[in-house]
């Protein structure tokens, strides 16, 4: 018939040949892509970091151990900075057992969950205890499950109230020791500062519901004399009175009030932003804050900047959250040693020294904070050295992340709406957090 | 002799079928099956000495106390009618608009397919940055200059969850719209002519003729824009991360972060199941009432 | 006459604005991608950016988005090229050969391109891990291609069916057998169905979020959608960055649209025209 008789078999071979030239193509993307390169007598270990501040310093301290250990090559695997992206990102690898990732960063809350699934392996034969004594006990406490060490503190954030002096000087006001006192100034430095013309936030902190919240809000709480998780009886106690009323304080005083609605969806970046461009009186946030906000390629307020410890609430003990990233070796890795030699490479004097002096970030090595270099940079670490040794650890668990999302959940519910019955929420959330405490025992 | 042609046509058609057969039954309805199985198991990742006891229907029982899961479906239910609303209504007047023939209507078309074509992570960014507090375009064109009025769209709840449905509604109005433009082109033309000519005006027109003979149109673009909408996960995780609150936690995003993000393998496979069952639900609805005549044609 | 102007303005009005807000969001971002890190973060925004390429220089080196664009053209091109392969001949079956379960496996294929996704991603993901598979490129096209069979199968069956029923019937007087009726008379006649369903597939495949972010957690093997998902420095969020990585990402995507614009929408409402 005519269509039949029509049909080219032209049109078949060039689609033949279209399907097969792509088909090359694809494959040689795909080899490309495969291709290991030959190892030789080189082992290669993969780091598993999130992107840095500071990558050039990272590139130096690299480069510094592979010219140390020329046998040892350092790949790196860049992951999301968000804390929680990055644990996710992290989690999902070692859940593949991939045993493409030998040394990796662990927030401080991870290493019971790292432990208990079996990911990081015990360091305690590697780590002697003389060495041991030389860091800060409360990350040494935070890498400890269940009697042994899975990782190597590297350096330690805590919780830093950040002011502008030089707004406190014109109003004649001295760093406030309360929150309420806080509240009371900044009230008084925006109004007057309205009345000349210039907008200007009294607060600035991280309010989204991600983990971040959990330390602010446990920062709020502590300092009201309350916990999230009892001391003694190991439950939670974000129902009790102290807790409670600390949300309540949030909800009320900051969020909406002297802290734009805004900073329900800040995270770090956000919330420093507003402080380095001017648009805050006072800034909660990790020491790492303090050299971007006097860095006058970065930020606005260089010189203008005070660092204290967190205000209270009165009859309160001032208490910072414990925050900082910890160095593990994965247990599927199979270059343990090389490993372990870089761990103890960056973890050293010296290394520390640096990170302290070109990207501000507080040491975990005790000797480290009496070193002239670092203090002539950092003078804030003499008086926050108090404040690094008692920093608060929020609650050790496997089930960290499921807890952490209780407290997200909650801590968000009660903030971000000002009818909220934070009571009622309180105890749900503790509820599900014993629950959940229960599982892991 | 005519009984073995058609055997032999038969097993022609099934010999064609097996590696789409294959692929669909290894990589979906097995995966949906072992998700039953694995719901009626307490999985923990974080704490693997506890092993993976069966418990029965354990997890269903507890997700039907899960505020936080019921919070979720009712905002996966109210985000789906709405955008899906929104999206038909959107669609069905661009859909109107491009009916008629005139010069640079291909581009027109182009322009319309573009949100579609956008992956939608980027277009998630896109809409995140446009609802950004301090330099979102939203803001500069509501408040101009003054920076005074600048709202934080996504830092509230109700705000968070509308960012969402526009998102979403941007994003996919313009499939509405070609499935609509589909059954547009199949009414003749005769029939408004008619129309015409009897008195009709453009209402009655609209009302009489296009609405019933666009029904079929209307609802396959509804078949689909409900399932997808169902299915809403990138925006959310791009966005809002379920918050302010919880308040743009939807089904997809809770389960996910039950199975990957806190390692509860087993009650977030109960959870998946359970958002297997209502997907499956309102799809036979869909396909019955629509299904029998596209197959038909196809038999 | 006066009545037709108002509609033709009211109409060019109601078109130009469908246009407009429909470029809106991502003319935005291309002008974003174009400023410097000042402009950006000025309060309120500058609107005419100043041109700089900077965002895109430090996309390609410190972010390695080219890096990123490899592997999406791996999985979305093979994704693309095995599902077409075992999409035709289940078409041409479906379309136009008798057999039982027709009705059955329809069925089962618009229900899997329903399915949500977290339904099948765990156990998947558990599959591939049993294979060894995550972190492979075909970890991620094997689901693709699960995925996409439904949307291949549907548009190449409609195109088949529009072909005149008589075309077998002479093939078979001309001697050809089943497999040769296939190959060299009808797939070169629904070519152009065919060429749709593969731009479909193709930019299904490159969107796909959810899966890529599962099976993919090595940065070596992650796609485009993850990579500009997970954007985010350790103390910033680089917009500038962002734009730039969006508008690469996405510029292709905009010319396969307006090359094959029409193609696309034949394509969409082939299932609304047989409904």
């Amino acid at each position: 018939m005519k269509i039949f008789h029509s049909v080219r078999p032209v049109t078949l071979t060039r689609m033949a040949v279209s399907v097969l030239s792509s088909l090359l193509v694809l494959s040689v993307f795909w080899v490309a892509g495969c291709t290991k390169k030959p190892e030789a007598s080189i082992t290669t270990i993969r780091f598993v970091t999130w992107k840095p501040n500071q990558p050039e310093m990272w590139d130096e301290i690299i480069k510094n151990f592979e010219k140390e250990y020329p046998t040892i090559k350092v790949e790196r695997e860049i992951g999301p900075h968000s804390s929680t992206a990055f644990h996710d990102l992290l989690t999902q690898k070692l859940k593949n057992r991939s045993k493409d990732a030998d040394v990796f960063f662990m927030d401080v809350i991870w290493p019971p969950e790292f432990a208990s699934a079996g990911w990081a392996m015990p360091l305690d034969d590697l780590f002697s205890s003389a060495e041991r004594e030389k860091f800060l006990q409360g990350p040494m406490a935070a890498d400890t499950y269940n009697g042994k060490i899975y990782g190597i503190p590297l350096f330690i954030d805590t919780g830093m109230f950040y002011y502008r002096k030089d707004l406190l000087e014109k109003y004649g006001f001295q760093p406030p020791l309360t929150w309420p006192d806080m509240v009371d100034q900044a009230q008084k430095i925006v109004t007057g500062e309205r009345k000349k013309g210039t907008e200007i936030a009294g607060y600035s902190g991280q309010f989204k519901q991600y983990e971040g919240l959990v330390c602010n809000m446990m920062e709020f709480i502590l300092n009201n004399g309350g916990h999230i998780i009892n001391p003694e009886t190991g439950k939670s106690s974000l129902a009790e009175k102290q807790a409670v009323e600390a949300v309540q304080f949030v909800r009320d005083k900051i969020i909406g009030h002297i802290a734009p609605k805004g900073v329900l969806t800040y995270q770090e970046p956000e919330s420093l932003d507003l402080f380095v461009q001017g648009n805050a009186v006072f800034h909660r946030n990790w020491p790492y804050a303090w050299e971007v906000s006097n860095n006058p390629q970065k930020s606005n307020i260089a010189g203008k900047v005070g660092v204290t410890t967190l205000p209270v609430f009165p009859g309160g003990e001032s208490h910072a959250a414990l925050g900082g990233w910890q160095l593990g070796i994965s247990s599927f890795s199979e270059k343990k040693e090389a490993a372990w030699k870089f761990i103890q490479f960056v973890s050293s004097d010296a290394i520390q020294k640096l990170i302290a002096v070109k990207a501000g970030k507080a040491p975990t090595r005790i000797a480290v904070y009496n070193d002239p270099d670092v203090l002539k940079v950092n003078p804030q670490f003499t008086d926050m050295k108090e404040v690094f040794m008692t920093a608060y650890p929020r609650p050790r668990t496997p089930l960290y992340p499921a807890v952490s999302n209780v407290m997200q959940r909650y801590f968000s519910k009660a903030i971000s709406d000002p009818t909220s019955d934070i009571q009622g929420e309180a105890r749900t959330a503790s509820g599900e957090i014993n629950k959940l405490i229960e599982m892991a025992k | 002799m005519r009984f073995s042609i058609a055997a032999r046509e038969r097993l022609y058609a099934f010999s064609l079928l097996t590696p789409c057969f294959l692929f669909v039954v290894t990589f979906a309805f097995y995966p949906i099956i072992y998700s039953f199985y694995l719901s009626l198991h307490k999985i923990i990742i974080g704490l693997p000495a506890l092993g993976q006891p069966f418990v029965g229907l354990h997890n269903f029982g507890e997700l039907l106390h899960d505020g936080i899961a019921l919070h979720a479906l009712l905002n996966t239910f109210t985000f789906v009618f709405i955008s899906t609303l929104f999206e038909l209504l959107f669609g069905l007047v661009i859909a109107l608009a491009i009916n008629r023939s005139f010069r640079g209507r291909g581009m027109v078309r182009a322009a319309i397919l573009v949100p579609w074509a956008i992956p939608t992570v980027v277009s998630s960014q896109m809409w995140r940055f446009i609802f950004n507090d301090k330099y979102g375009l939203l803001n500069f064109i509501l408040y101009g200059g003054d920076t005074t009025l600048y709202r934080a769209w996504l830092a509230d709840p109700l705000f968070a969850f509308t960012a969402i449905v526009a998102a979403d509604v941007w994003k996919t109005s313009s499939f509405a719209a070609l499935l609509i433009l589909a059954g547009l082109q199949t009414i003749p033309e005769e029939l408004y002519e008619a129309a015409r000519i009897d008195g009709a005006n453009v209402w009655q027109r609209f009302k009489n003729i296009t609405l019933p003979l666009l029904k079929p149109a209307l609802l396959i673009a509804l078949l689909f824009r409900t399932m997808d909408a169902f299915r809403v996960f990138d925006l959310v995780f791009v966005m809002t991360q379920g918050g302010p609150a919880d308040s743009t936690n939807v089904l997809q995003f809770y389960g996910y972060k039950k199975i990957f993000a806190e390692g509860l393998m087993g009650y977030g496979s109960a959870v998946s199941v359970f958002v297997f069952m209502i997907s499956l639900a309102v799809s036979l609805v869909y396909i019955k009432s629509i299904g029998s005549k596209m197959l038909s044609e196809k038999e | 006459m006066m009545k037709n102007r108002w509609g033709d303005i009211a109409f060019y009005t109601l078109t130009g604005g469908i246009v407009f807000f429909s470029l809106l969001p991502f003319l935005w971002f291309i002008d974003t991608s174009l400023k410097t890190d000042l402009e950006i973060t000025s309060v309120p925004p500058v609107l005419v950016p100043s041109g700089s390429l900077q965002f895109y220089r430090s996309a390609l080196e410190r972010y390695d988005l080219l890096h990123y664009v490899k592997n999406s053209v791996i999985t979305a091109g093979f994704t693309t090229l095995i599902t077409l392969l075992i999409s035709m001949p289940a078409a041409y079956a479906l379309a136009r050969l008798r057999m039982r379960f027709k009705k059955l496996f329809l069925y089962a294929l618009i229900l899997v391109s329903m399915f949500p996704q977290i339904s099948i991603a765990g156990p998947v993901w558990r599959i591939l891990d049993s294979l060894n598979l995550l972190n492979s490129y075909p970890g991620l096209i094997m689901p693709y291609v699960t995925l996409t069979l439904p949307l291949g199968v549907w548009i190449i069956a409609s195109f088949f069916q529009e072909l005149p029923r008589e075309l077998e019937d002479s093939a078979r007087i001309d001697g050809c057998g089943h497999f040769q009726t296939l190959w060299r008379i009808i797939i070169p006649l629904a070519a152009p169905g065919v060429f749709t369903a593969a731009i479909l597939v193709f930019i299904y495949a490159w969107n796909e979020f959810f899966f890529a972010l599962l099976i993919m957690t090595q940065q070596r093997y992650q796609t485009l959608p993850v990579g500009i998902a997970l954007f985010q420095g350790e103390y910033t969020l680089p917009w500038g960055d962002i734009a730039a990585a969006s508008t690469i990402a996405t510029v292709p995507l905009v010319l396969l649209v307006f090359l094959f614009q029409r193609r696309i929408v034949s394509g969409l409402s082939a299932g609304a025209i047989k409904g």
